[in-house]
């Protein structure tokens, strides 16, 4: 009885297989099958490396990570003496600079240009369906190259003529330096937070007065002056001083300087994920049902009030995931940094590998884990938003 | 009936799948088990490479002088001739090498995996890499020494010029931390920027980016006789802050191997002290100075041969020299027009005596 003949099952049971499939198109076994397969051959795979790793004599020895990494790390004030931990630390905020100020550029670049994508003007509109195909469809290690040695390397100008606006700007191939706050950094943090609370609330009261009595308020304006009057304010309560950019023999001193790598791995990373956002975006809007626009343009809302506060909310709702995985990929992306001689992890571990003090299988494995554990974290945030978004179904 | 097909189904499907798995691992277990043996028993590198005839060097292809590949993927230079020495002394034929190119933190991991069998990439012998990474240097080919490069227009005269300077590194290797402690040394600040190209480098360099420009003073001399604005646009400076003996090297713990790589080296050393060349070593071995009859292998005047053990031919010293060349042959041919003196690197019974120096051959 248990064992089941085909033969007699696919005579005599026609009204069972109507209620229930057989086992290789049951969604409930096969689901159950894949997933015990794929933890088998994760298993495998790494007994395999295990095994592998044993028989040429290499082992996963993390003592390294307590050495001395007797490397300088460029524009920071990493020691030789301290240990490849904290290099890699240091790497991993150069990391983290990078992969935060992508995420942000590529996203307000990314929909402008994808909401350009569907303009009325065909010059507008043209010139971005250019953008997108051309940076999306070349490889990006290109770009980092272009970045560095056709952009940067060329357009800025040698040090001995450099680009002075006395106080403002600097600019030489040793980097772009504008003014800077100079205190510590915990009041600079304070202000921040204060600017960006500011911001919030005027941003959030103003939005529920309009929602509660209808009246249209420049709600934006008024955010972005509170912000700047909390910012000038704030500063000057804090006693926050500016350093600006002064020459100093071939270089600036004062001021911030922001260096041709960290320039050339921006630039190269937002241009690259912003032309794949700007897909995701447009097709997001024209995901949107048609006759949402029709009915606000019937509002009489205007052109910026329509993708506003229509369109791009419920785009929005759509787009964030596929988003998300851009950002993932910008994070992953950002290793080739190391190319355009940015430290950041990647870098960080190549020096560590060829300086004696990091054996490379190892140290691989960490950097692996490493930016897994970046992925699985921007992962995160991005479906908590996710979930914020979603619809309230009742 | 359907979920009692799922229960017989199930467990059969994942037992295939654990099987499979454990299959997997049975046989990495006795390839484990053949290579141990392969390690511990009798048989030293120095047998499979005879079995095997042919030596895998682990070599680079783009250092003009050291070693780089040709159109044809021919390898030519001083790295690639010590890599035909071995072959000449172990197998008797320059020519049994197979040359693989590896890269820089790559290259002590195809070592310890029997990628290669020796590593001839101008490698930095340090008590780091000797302790960590389970290789074991020999006689050293090459004492470079790292140096300074500046334009010849920016005004520093010396590394002490250079106060706050941003100093340029083709990275992956040890300099850069060697630059940090010149010049923390000296009281000096400086910006250690690390690039993984030469070409990209340059283009940095020439485009004002870098202050000063580090490498060993070998790979210097190359860099600047190719340099686009000519040689004479860049000065380097006659400080040397490091030592870099170049060695070759070969997997740690089986002293077959290495010292039957060790001596093929310093036949080389031992045939200019004995002023052996290619053109007269089989002259010589017939001759009448009988140090050098034994070290060549040449029978004596009692018809015996001295054969010191190394596991190698009698007369590999011979085939060392005829088929490429003594220590000076070498020098000349491939470093010498890169603009190098001998400097360091002459014989230690030399006029201007260096560094190479040869352990007695008998």
């Amino acid at each position: 009885m248990t064992t089941a003949a085909p033969e007699r099952r696919g005579a005599g049971s026609a009204h069972q297989t109507a209620s229930r499939p057989p086992p290789w198109r049951d969604v409930r076994y096969l689901t159950w099958t894949f997933q015990a397969a794929v933890v088998a051959g994760l298993i495998a795979f790494v007994l395999w490396i295990g095994d592998n790793l044993d028989a040429n004599g290499l082992e996963l020895d993390y003592g390294y990570l307590d050495r001395q990494a007797g490397f300088p790390i460029a524009d920071s004030d990493f020691r030789l003496t301290q240990p490849v931990s904290d290099a890699l630390l240091e790497g991993l905020a150069n990391t983290g600079r990078l992969v935060v100020a992508g995420v942000l550029l590529a996203t307000v670049l990314g929909t402008l240009i994808g909401i350009a994508r569907l303009s009325q003007n065909f010059l507008l509109r043209t010139a971005a369906q250019w953008y997108v195909e051309v940076i999306r469809n070349v490889p990006l290690f290109g770009i980092f190259l272009i970045m560095y040695s056709g952009v940067a390397l060329t357009v800025l100008p040698h040090p001995r003529e450099p680009l002075d606006w006395s106080g403002v700007l600097y600019a030489s191939t040793r980097g772009v330096a504008i003014p800077w706050y100079e205190a510590s950094n915990v009041r600079f943090a304070v202000l921040v937070l204060i600017v960006i609370a500011v911001f919030v609330g005027a941003f959030t009261v103003f939005t529920r007065i309009t929602d509660r009595t209808g009246t249209p308020y420049p709600t934006l304006t008024i955010a972005f002056l509170g912000g700047v009057a909390a910012l000038v304010l704030g500063w000057i309560i804090l006693g926050l001083g500016i350093t600006a950019p002064e020459r100093q023999g071939l270089r600036a001193s004062g001021g911030i300087t922001m260096t041709l790598a960290y320039f050339a791995s921006l630039a190269s990373l937002v241009l690259y994920t912003s032309s794949h956002v700007a897909e995701i975006v447009r097709g997001s809007i024209q995901a949107v049902s048609k006759g949402q626009g029709e009915a606000a343009s019937a509002l009489a809302l205007s052109g910026v009030q329509r993708m506003r506060f229509v369109v791009l909310p419920q785009a929005m709702r759509i787009a964030l995931p596929s988003i998300g995985n851009q950002y993932l990929n910008l994070a992953k992306n950002s290793s080739l940094a190391a190319v355009v001689t940015l430290p950041e992890l990647t870098k960080i571990t190549q020096l560590a590998i060829a300086n004696q003090s990091g054996p490379a299988v190892p140290a691989l494995f960490l950097l692996l884990g490493i930016y897994l554990c970046i992925s699985l974290t921007l992962s995160l945030i991005v479906n908590v938003l996710n979930r914020r978004l979603r619809i309230v179904e009742r | 009936m359907k979920r009692s097909v799922i229960r017989v189904i199930a467990p059969v499907v994942l037992l295939a799948i654990v099987g499979a798995a454990c299959g997997d691992d049975d046989d990495t277990e006795t390839t484990r088990g053949s290579r141990l043996t392969e390690v511990q028993g009798a048989d030293s590198k120095l047998d499979q490479v005879i079995a095997a005839d042919v030596v895998k060097c682990g070599v680079r292809d783009d250092l003009p002088g050291f070693s780089v590949a040709d159109e044809a993927g021919e390898h030519i230079g001083f790295d690639a001739d010590f890599c035909r020495v071995i072959a000449a002394a172990v197998l008797g034929d320059a020519t049994k090498v197979e040359f693989v190119d590896v890269a820089t933190e790559a290259r002590f991991t195809a070592l310890q995996s029997g990628e290669i069998d020796v590593l001839v990439r101008n490698t930095t012998w340090t008590a780091s890499r000797d302790g960590t990474e389970g290789a074991a240097f020999v006689h050293p080919t090459f004492y470079d020494g790292q140096g300074m490069m500046v334009a010849a227009d920016a005004g520093f005269a010396s590394i002490e010029d250079m106060d706050g300077a941003i100093v340029c590194v083709a990275g992956g290797t040890t300099s850069e931390g060697n630059v940090q402690s010149e010049f923390e040394r000296r009281g000096l600040a400086v910006e250690v920027t690390s690039f993984e190209d030469v070409d990209l480098l340059q283009e940095a360099f020439i485009a004002g980016s870098c202050d000063g420009w580090s490498s060993d003073v070998s790979q210097l001399t190359g860099l600047r006789s190719n340099y686009p604005d000519g040689p004479d646009a860049l000065v380097i400076f006659d400080d040397v802050f490091s030592k870099e003996p170049l060695t070759p090297a070969v997997i740690d713990g089986d002293s077959r191997w290495y010292d039957a790589v060790n001596w093929a080296i310093l036949a080389t050393v031992q045939a200019e002290e004995y002023e052996v060349t290619s053109e007269n070593a089989a002259d010589s071995a017939a001759g009448d100075n009988p140090a050098v009859v034994a070290f060549l292998g040449g029978a004596n005047a009692d018809g015996t041969v001295v054969d010191p053990g190394l596991g190698l031919a009698p007369d590999f010293a011979l085939q060392v020299v005829t088929q490429v060349g003594n220590y000076g042959e070498i020098y000349e041919e491939h470093i010498a027009p890169l603009g190098l003196e001998r400097g360091v690197n002459a014989l230690w019974s030399a006029d201007e005596p260096g560094l190479q120096y040869a352990p007695p051959y008998r």
